[in-house]
């Protein structure tokens, strides 16, 4: 989808049309969400400081994201991509990849089905979407982000090479800000410069991903379009309006991430049994510890005490704490025995 | 500073103490052997903060000093040193290390010794005296069942209770518990204490297998063990010890006396078919026949034997941690061992049928539920 929630916004209040508009929080230490297409003229993009998209467009409107709206929305368009095919593997709440090599109406053509469910979307949501179509993921998505807004981009095997090539390093799939940096230094700037390095070379530099960009830069991606994403854990963690720096309030909020951990555990089959804690301080700097316990953690009590000891282990000092983050992995069922049950000795 | 010693001495002094060294510790120091070296003698000290151990042996040597030196370098040369007198010449002021032997020169450079931790002395306190192959069995006996839940501290090491008549050692983990008396074990005063596994770890790969006396000499925060050329300090776990006399029931109706290396070794057996989660066996008592048996369903194994033993007390179907059995009765001594339990939920009780002298065994373990005891 394209702007998906600053769209909605739009969509919903006409006053927003046409006019510079962010979602996320406006305060100090809010950050961009989404923003429409006409706040991008700025410079203005998601994950931006909120003051600093103030700065750049002083009469920006900034709306807080309405998520139950954005959900709605979301669960209308993939039951759209399911009248085409099962193979549907959601990235987000707007966006996705279909695996069409079977589909369900027998049209046979990728461009067709893609133009199809571009209107069909617009029909139901008012809403518009852009869609990539190419023989494997990378390449569709990519393609997707190419002629946004509203945008239909194939990429056919035949010009994937030529395509590649042509692209500029920062366009690429998995390659952020940091390493094109880094890939500018070495004066690789379009797909054709990556495509000179050896695997060597790339992996020496960027270590595990250097393969990845290897067969990137290839077209080669083997990846299959999985339908049920394994959830891998599940997680809660909370930014501050001011930096935590008195350890009472510190327990307090990680009391309060237990709590909200519970009440997600609550809603889903599995539990697991590592729980981390995420420390993210004033400056930035990011530690994370974790630890494992025998059966899944499901009860606040033993989150919060875990959550406790794994805060102990952590060298605080006269640091400010930014963002406190709780996340239980190694998803297994709550129920975890067929058999029988250890019993515990009772001391009290 | 220069000193000769035997490479192979030294080497055997430094495996003995090297384990105690983290791989990743606190303080960078801590990787390294504090070397001092007085009056002819050669006093090597390794620590993790928790745990010191220090050890002495004779050099010779004209001067005195001392020096940080890198652990893993030093007794990785040692270790590939055919025997031979070695002497470490030692730059004071750049604290650059050289070893010279008859195969080559190596240097490595050690840091400024007075940069290493203090180790505690204990000062005051209790002092007992027990010999070292009693101190071994008290540990080897107990130190399995310890906790590794660093959320609960005082499980993850030793409980040492001095009552004036005996001493006694417990550990548990929540879902066993060992108590092991010894009455040859005692002091005047009373006091209790908690020893890191740790550190008793340690204890026992130094402790010597004869009756060399060890001194224990502690007090609230620190225990000092004290034998032939070696000392080890620890510092204690300051936490309340769970209340385990409590847990242990007095009043078991079912008494079944058995052969402990039969029933060891058919345990063994029926483990392998055992739910790996659970390591779940079950014993069925009929008259004078235990039948044990396991299964997994995931794998649709099993396993069956049957075994005879002396019973007393109504007939019982009860599950246990398959592993949790085999260590305890891999730590016994007896021929015969007295299992006692009263239902499929209440704690079971191995003790030995013949009692060595001076010491009392008891080992406690929680069933593991079964499904259908019908």
């Amino acid at each position: 989808m394209d702007a998906f929630y600053a769209s909605v916004e739009q969509r919903d209040f006409p006053a927003f049309r046409n006019k510079p508009l962010c979602v996320g929080g406006s305060r100090e230490r809010g950050v961009v969400a989404a923003a429409s297409y006409e706040a991008r003229q700025y410079g203005i993009k998601s994950a931006m400081p909120s003051a600093h998209a103030f700065r750049l467009c002083p009469q920006v409107i900034f709306v807080a994201p309405r998520f139950e709206v954005y959900k709605k929305v979301s669960e209308q368009i993939r039951q759209i991509f399911f009248q085409y095919t099962d193979l549907v593997e959601p990235l987000s709440l707007d966006e996705a990849y279909l695996d069409v090599t079977e589909d369900k109406q027998q049209i046979k053509s990728a461009t067709i089905i893609a133009q199809k469910i571009k209107a069909h979307i617009k029909q139901t949501t008012g809403l518009t979407a852009s869609a990539g179509v190419s023989y494997n993921k990378f390449l569709a998505k990519i393609a997707s982000a190419y002629e946004k807004p509203d945008g239909l981009k194939v990429i056919l095997p035949e010009e994937a090479a030529h395509f590649l090539e042509q692209l500029p390093i920062e366009d690429f799939y998995g390659i952020g800000k940091v390493t094109a940096h880094k890939m500018h230094l070495m004066d690789i700037r379009l797909g054709k410069d990556l495509k000179q390095q050896s695997l060597s070379f790339l992996q020496k530099h960027f270590g595990k991903a250097g393969l990845f960009f290897y067969e990137m830069v290839r077209g080669s991606d083997n990846r299959a379009v999985t339908p049920n994403r394994i959830r891998k854990s599940i997680g809660t963690e909370k930014t501050f309006s001011s930096d935590l720096q008195d350890l009472k309030t510190i327990h307090e909020k990680l009391n309060e991430l237990s709590v909200e951990l519970t009440e997600r555990i609550s809603h889903l089959q599995d539990s697991g049994t590592t729980l981390t804690l995420k420390i993210k301080f004033e400056n930035f700097t990011q530690v994370t510890r974790s630890t494992t316990a025998s059966l899944p953690f499901l009860q606040t009590p033993v989150i919060y005490q875990t959550a406790q000891y794994l805060l102990q282990s952590v060298v605080i000092e006269d640091r400010r704490i930014r963002l406190l983050g709780l996340t239980i992995s190694n998803l297994m069922p709550k129920k975890v025995q067929t058999t029988g049950s250890q019993l515990t000795i009772d001391f009290d | 500073m220069k000193f000769v010693v035997s490479s192979k001495a030294l080497l055997q002094q430094l495996s003995a103490i090297s384990g105690v060294i983290a791989s990743n510790p606190v303080v960078p120091i801590l990787e390294n052997f504090l070397c001092e070296v007085k009056q002819g003698k050669l006093t090597i000290t390794a620590s993790d903060l928790q745990t010191s151990v220090i050890t002495e042996l004779s050099v010779d040597a004209k001067e005195s000093g001392s020096i940080a030196v890198p652990a893993k370098i030093l007794i990785e040369t040692l270790r590939n040193l055919p025997e031979q007198p070695v002497t470490f010449t030692i730059d004071q002021a750049s604290y650059n290390i050289e070893i010279n032997s008859e195969n080559g020169h190596y240097r490595l450079s050690g840091e400024n010794a007075t940069d290493f931790p203090k180790i505690p002395v204990v000062e005051e306190g209790h002092s007992v005296e027990v010999p070292a192959d009693v101190l071994a069995s008290a540990v080897s006996n107990t130190i399995f069942a310890t906790s590794t839940d660093e959320l609960r501290p005082a499980m993850t090491g030793v409980f040492l209770n001095l009552n004036g008549s005996n001493g006694t050692f417990v550990a548990t983990d929540g879902h066993r518990l060992i108590r092991y008396r010894r009455t040859d074990v005692a002091s005047g005063a009373k006091a209790s204490i908690i020893v890191p596994r740790k550190s008793l770890n340690l204890l026992k790969a130094t402790l010597p297998s004869d009756n060399t006396p060890v001194t224990m000499q502690f007090n609230a925060s620190n225990i000092f063990f004290k034998f032939n050329n070696f000392r080890i300090i620890c510092r204690l776990i300051d936490e309340r010890y769970p209340d385990y006399e409590n847990v242990i029931p007095k009043d078991n109706s079912n008494h079944m006396v058995i052969n402990r290396l039969d029933f060891l070794s058919s345990l063994k057996r029926i483990a392998i078919y055992a739910n790996k989660t659970t390591h779940q066996v079950r014993l069925k008592i009929n008259g004078t026949q235990l039948h044990i048996s396991a299964e997994d369903l995931d794998y649709s194994n099993e396993a069956n034997e049957n075994l005879i033993c002396d019973h007393e007390g109504q007939d019982i179907e009860i599950g246990f941690n398959a592993r949790f059995l085999i260590e305890m009765l891999n730590n016994m001594e007896s021929d015969e061992v007295v299992f006692q339990f009263s239902a499929p939920n209440r704690a079971g009780l191995i003790v030995p049928k013949e009692k060595n002298d001076n010491e009392e065994v008891l080992m406690l373990v929680m069933p593991v539920m079964l499904n259908n005891y019908v």
